[in-house]
């Protein structure tokens, strides 16, 4: 899938991306490749003693499903920037509460061009993001410049 | 407390290897799949990536936040340094800005300083901001990222 600058208008949406719901394991694999070991996200022991309930998902896998998203769209090396800001946490599905809690454990990034623009001899666009739980809670706002053929 | 004289400090510089095997563990972990089989193969075959107009495997695009956590004694030792309550640490706000292009095998040092700390009264509350600017630059010295890290500590 070839995506120009011509094809792309201001106002054009991402593909909505929907991930998985995010479990235990997921924020385990997350901590073991990025190296994130704040124990926030993996020991329950832990997060009592800081007068929480659950382990929460790393801001930056958040962050990372939202690259995910946009490079299922636009490129890899077509990235110029990308920016987020952490709005809310995430906790993880519980298994044996799947029905209840999947919902707030599954992350759904969405987007949408608002410029397009001319910057070191390229054509750029940018598009403002957001990752939000199935509930409806936003997780992340941010935005992300591309420059196109 | 983050400790405000930490403003401007230089973290020693770091090198390290771009390890396929940790490229195609981040991009699984990221695509929530279960083996690279599932991934997209740019991460894992350098023939489809060559293919596809790169020079070599690329990473995902948030692989560089390992950086700072595989050095300085990873985010214990970072924080500590700065005199930041790991238990009031919230990540705000990350940026990428991609200069050039991270491949594997490249042999990447990180230069990273505080470019900015301050404290202020929000609702009642402290809350102490803390702005780390990295750089990656590669074995030809071209800087090929810059990263804008926001942590925030909110007080009681």
């Amino acid at each position: 899938m070839a995506l120009n600058y011509d094809d792309i208008e201001v106002g054009d949406k991402m593909p909505v991306y929907t991930s998985a719901p995010i479990t235990r394991t997921h924020l385990v694999r997350y901590a073991g490749a990025s190296g994130d070991f704040n124990p926030l996200h993996h020991d329950q022991t832990f997060v009592k003693t800081i007068g929480m309930k659950n382990v929460i998902a790393h801001g930056m896998l958040i962050m990372g499903i939202a690259g995910e998203a946009v490079t299922s769209w636009i490129e890899n090396k077509y990235l110029r920037k990308i920016n987020a800001r952490f709005l809310s946490m995430t906790e993880p599905v519980d298994l044996d509460d799947i029905e209840n809690t999947k919902n707030r454990a599954t992350i759904i990034v969405s987007g949408e061009v608002v410029k397009k623009f001319e910057e070191n001899g390229e054509k750029r666009i940018q598009c403002d993001i957001i990752a939000q739980d199935a509930l409806g809670s936003k997780k992340l706002s941010g935005f992300f410049i591309a420059a196109l053929p | 407390m983050a400790d405000l004289s930490k403003l401007d400090m230089e973290f020693p510089a770091y090198t390290f290897t771009i390890e396929k095997d940790k490229v195609i563990e981040f991009a699984i972990a990221v695509s929530q799949k279960e083996n690279k089989e599932q991934i997209n193969p740019i991460y894992y075959d350098e023939e489809v990536a060559r293919k596809a107009g790169y020079r070599g495997i690329p990473v995902p695009p948030t692989f560089p936040t390992c950086s700072f956590f595989w050095t300085g004694g990873g985010l214990i030792g970072t924080v500590k340094a700065l005199g930041i309550d790991l238990s009031r640490l919230l990540h705000r706000e990350e940026e990428y800005e991609y200069l050039g292009n991270i491949y594997v095998g490249d042999v990447i040092t990180r230069k990273m300083k505080v470019i900015d700390m301050s404290k202020k009264v929000s609702r009642n509350k402290v809350v102490e901001v803390t702005i780390l600017e990295t750089e990656l630059i590669n074995q030809l010295g071209e800087l090929v990222l810059k990263n804008h890290t926001k942590l925030m500590e909110i007080g009681t």
